[in-house]
């Protein structure tokens, strides 16, 4: 494993045979009498493309950034690649987790290729010089998001799903093996959406990246995603392929109203059907 | 790719010419303004001016570095593009502080009472505006409101009871004085030496406040310790400008000019930025207190270069909140 | 009518009551120059008060300024502000007939004669002006032969001192006030003004060159003119055990500065430096002191108080 890690897992430990990311028992409060997350446990495997699925205020967000690091769980633990997360120095952790936070747009006058830079700032000296190392990861971070012909205008100038994909880039400029995303398609279009995750779903087939996307969208995260994991009031409700998730006993209960799930006959995949009373 | 990348050869150069700039500036300042130093008599008395405006031009120089520095750090880590040392209320706690040395204690002890002043400014400040450890960029900027409200009231309850003799010392100080009959080179030694150090420390926070600048949760997934580089440099810049005050009063606006200037010129990156507001604060505040010695004479009187300040800072001020504000509006 | 005598009384006095209050309203009329009795005088500048205890006038005086403090038995009567704030309901208590004070500003002297009280406004800028207001005084309160034994008095003092020091080298001398904290400037004597009167009577030549009122210099400009002798005179506040130390700190900085180098900076406390009044013999004698340091008070001062 990687330098600087305290408690590092060695090759030949049963902990590095386990799942890449590991989520056990994982509780969080706010405020001590309204807990956000109950003994949450589920597993990432490298390589996959999983998405978290659930309806608002089931501690998704929350979710994500505990396991960026930005808070720390209240019970439980959370591994990544068999260490605790707790055990990874900050910048060792920036350099390992991208993450495309769900956040609206700074007005800073940064440049798209600048943005971009950002995202190599776990990998630059203390002064922040970029070397050529660093300019390569970012042309190659602008090429897999199709964002080059961008690199030079601001990035307040560019439309939603075009920012959106820059800022992928900035996560994949960090060159890392695990990428969280919250939210990625939330505001934008169909097309968008689907470029999106069509990126995604490369970037794990081709690049061998590990991909956990937190959405709403639940038919677009059956279509695209290997692995689910639905939560319902801080607690998995239901985790697996999407054919073994996506049910109507299990869905209905969790959004609280009948749905109807069929299968796509084109992709093979479940097509959910929500059915409000009229 | 980039037109100008940033390595340690362009930092470095940049560094340079930031040096020769603010060196020229220097030699002009000292050379003019003022008395004619050819039209002198004997040698004795140009050796006695160059001391005095030598003196002039390193005070400028420290306290202008200080506070475009300080200016800039504040802006980045509230991300609004109004805050300066003094909207945050913490110069003037420097100025009370040093205001009750000099009534209470003794003129000679007015530094260490500056930096008393600042500090509890920002002990109280970071303790009114923080909650569970983080800090609302606008509660802070409503706090340093009600702080400043708060010093302007005291100073004028001091001064109310103080002679009247004591009073125009008072009111003159509060006009920023760098030019002064009673040259404290150890204190200028001082300063010079804490902003210089936070010039460096500032160069390698650089990148942090690149990343806050995009946003809190951005910067801590890239590996930013947030809240302590919040703290750290908070402190810092409140340090440096109880600094600048115990040492030249309170002079506003050049935290908050020259860091703009700059944006408008060379982009938001601060890794460029630290280095040149503190290379540009130093020469802009030489440059506005060579203008209050060419000023001399209308009137009999030099302005005092707070004032010099306020007046180029008040229209720039109003053209940041019409022009730009409408863009940082959308900053949080 | 029934009562014809009656309505010719009534009328009459009604028609003797309105000439009175408007003779009220105005400017009361000239002082009789010899009824001393009648003497209730408003001294509003400290130098008149002195002028006028120096003329055996103390005890005409009903009110004062605030600043008025010497002679110490001055501050026995009550004080009533100063030329900018003036209480003008304890100036009507006080039955003032006349009003003393040295001023320029025609809206005090117009306040003061509004409340009826007859305003005579002296000038002291310089000597000469000294002597005549002294003059003016003696004729305004009928003691013109006091106010002609002040003005020899003060003109023996000052003969007195130009004697002592005739033929000495005029070393060029610079009076100033304490440097404002906080700002390069310091107020200096010009030429023309009373202060530099008294240095070129005590033997000194003014540093400063041009006719000036009290302007204020810079260092830059103090060591330009690179006086011989400084002469600081640093009074209420600035008398204080630690701001003297300040000040003394604080011009041992310009070592080029002739007088610096030469150790010839005198910070004198003494108050009666600046004001123009009877004890101007003592402040030229002290200047002459400091000044010409061999030819110390050489015998008694007569007659300044």
């Amino acid at each position: 494993m990687a330098t600087g890690i305290r408690n590092p897992v060695t090759a030949d430990s049963p902990l590095a045979a386990g799942p890449y990311l590991a989520v056990r028992s994982v509780g969080f409060a706010y405020r001590r009498d309204a807990p956000v997350l109950r003994d949450l446990s589920f597993d990432v495997q490298r390589g996959r493309l999983a998405n978290i699925l659930g309806p608002n205020g089931s501690g998704k967000s929350t979710l994500l950034r505990i396991l960026v690091g930005l808070l720390a769980p209240g019970s439980g633990e959370v591994r990544l690649g068999g260490a605790l997360l707790a055990d990874y120095p900050r910048a060792a952790l920036a350099r390992r987790v991208g993450y495309v936070p769900q956040e609206t747009a700074q007005a800073t006058g940064f440049t798209v290729l600048e943005t971009v830079l950002l995202g190599r700032s776990p990998h630059t000296g203390a002064l922040g010089f970029e070397v050529p190392g660093d300019w390569y990861a970012a042309r190659q971070a602008l090429h897999l998001t199709d964002t080059e012909p961008f690199a030079e205008r601001s990035l307040d100038e560019l439309s939603g799903g075009e920012r959106q994909r820059v800022i992928i880039a900035r996560a994949l400029a960090q060159e890392p093996e695990l990428i969280l995303l919250d939210e990625p398609t939330a505001f934008l279009d169909i097309k968008h959406q689907h470029a999106i995750y069509g990126l995604l779903r490369r970037l794990v087939r081709e690049g061998g990246k590990t991909v956990l996307c937190v959405s709403h969208d639940v038919n677009l995260a059956a279509a695209y995603a290997d692995d689910l994991v639905l939560m319902d009031h801080g607690h998995v409700a239901a985790a697996g392929k999407p054919e073994e998730v996506l049910r109507a006993e299990i869905l209905s209960p969790v959004y609280e109203m009948p749905i109807e799930v069929r299968k796509d006959k084109a992709t093979g995949r479940p097509y959910v059907f929500p059915r409000p009373q009229a | 790719m980039n037109p100008r990348p940033l390595t340690l050869r362009t930092y470095l150069q940049s560094i340079a010419a930031w040096t020769g700039l603010w060196a020229g500036v220097c030699l002009v300042a000292i050379l003019f303004g003022g008395e004619r130093l050819w039209a002198l008599p004997s040698g004795e008395q140009v050796r006695g001016i160059l001391a005095i405006r030598l003196y002039a031009v390193l005070t400028a120089s420290v306290v202008g570095a200080a506070l475009g520095l300080a200016g800039l750090a504040f802006q980045a880590l509230l991300r609004n593009p109004l805050a300066d040392p003094f909207v945050l209320g913490v110069s003037g706690g420097a100025a009370l502080g040093v205001i009750l040395s000099g009534i209470f204690v003794t003129v000679i002890g007015a530094p260490l009472f500056g930096f008393v002043g600042a500090l509890v400014t920002i002990a109280i400040i970071y303790a009114v505006a923080q909650r569970r450890g983080r800090i609302e960029p606008y509660t802070l900027l409503l706090t340093g409101v009600v702080v400043n409200a708060f010093y302007a009231a005291a100073i004028m309850l001091v001064n109310s009871l103080v002679s009247p003799a004591r009073r125009a010392d008072v009111a003159y100080w509060m006009m920023g004085s760098i030019n002064t009959f009673d040259p404290h080179w150890p204190l200028v030694g001082m300063v010079g030496g804490l902003t210089i150090a936070t010039g460096v420390g500032f160069a390698f926070l650089a990148k942090g406040f690149n990343l806050v600048a995009v946003g809190e949760d951005t910067a801590g997934a890239l590996g930013v310790r947030v809240e302590r580089l919040r703290l750290v440099t908070f402190v810092a810049a409140s340090l440096v400008t109880g600094a600048s005050v115990a040492l030249a009063g309170p002079i506003g606006f050049v935290g908050l000019i020259c860091p703009h200037i700059l944006r408008m010129a060379m982009g938001p990156d601060h890794r460029r930025l630290v280095p040149a507001s503190f290379f540009f604060g130093a020469t802009f505040l030489v440059l506005a207190d060579l203008a209050t010695r060419l000023l001399e004479g209308v009137g009999g009187q030099t302005p005092p270069v707070g004032v010099l300040t306020a007046m180029a800072g008040v229209p720039f001020f109003i053209y940041l909140l019409r022009v730009r504000w409408r863009r940082a509006s959308e900053i949080r | 009518m029934r009562h014809p005598w009656l309505n010719l009384a009534a009328s009459l006095g009604f028609f003797v009551a309105t000439l009175w209050v408007a003779g009220c309203g105005g400017t009361a009329p000239p002082p009789d120059s010899g009824d001393a009795r009648d003497l209730r005088i408003l001294s509003l500048t400290p130098n008149v008060t002195e002028i006028l205890f120096a003329m055996g006038l103390g005890d005409r005086i009903v009110g004062r300024s605030n600043y008025c403090t010497w002679p110490p038995e001055a501050l026995a009567i009550p004080a009533v502000g100063d030329t900018l704030q003036m209480n003008q309901e304890k100036i009507i208590a006080l039955r003032p007939t006349m009003a003393l004070l040295i001023t320029s500003r025609s809206t005090v002297i117009g306040t003061l004669e509004k409340m009826g009280i007859r305003t005579v406004a002296l000038r002291s800028d310089r000597m000469d002006e000294l002597l005549v207001s002294i003059r003016t005084i003696g004729r305004e309160t009928g003691r013109t032969e006091a106010a002609e034994a002040l003005v020899g008095r003060i003109q023996k003092d000052l003969a007195a001192v130009r004697d002592r020091v005739k033929g000495l080298p005029r070393p060029r001398t610079l009076f100033a006030f304490p440097m404002t904290v906080g700002s390069a400037q310091m107020m200096v004597a010009g030429r023309g003004t009373f202060v530099d009167e008294l240095l070129t009577v005590a033997g000194a030549e003014n540093a400063f060159p041009e006719a000036a009122n009290w302007p204020a210099i810079s260092p830059e400009r103090v060591i330009a003119l690179a006086p011989e002798v400084v002469i600081v005179n640093a009074t209420g506040d600035d008398a204080a055990g630690d701001r003297l130390e300040a000040i003394r700190r604080a011009w041992a900085n310009w070592t080029t500065v002739p007088a610096v180098a030469s150790g010839r900076v005198h910070i004198l406390t003494e108050p009666y430096l600046t004001i123009p009044g009877p004890r101007v013999g003592l402040a030229a004698q002290k200047l002459a002191e400091v000044i010409h340091p061999p030819y110390a008070a050489a015998g008694p001062q007569e007659g300044a108080r």
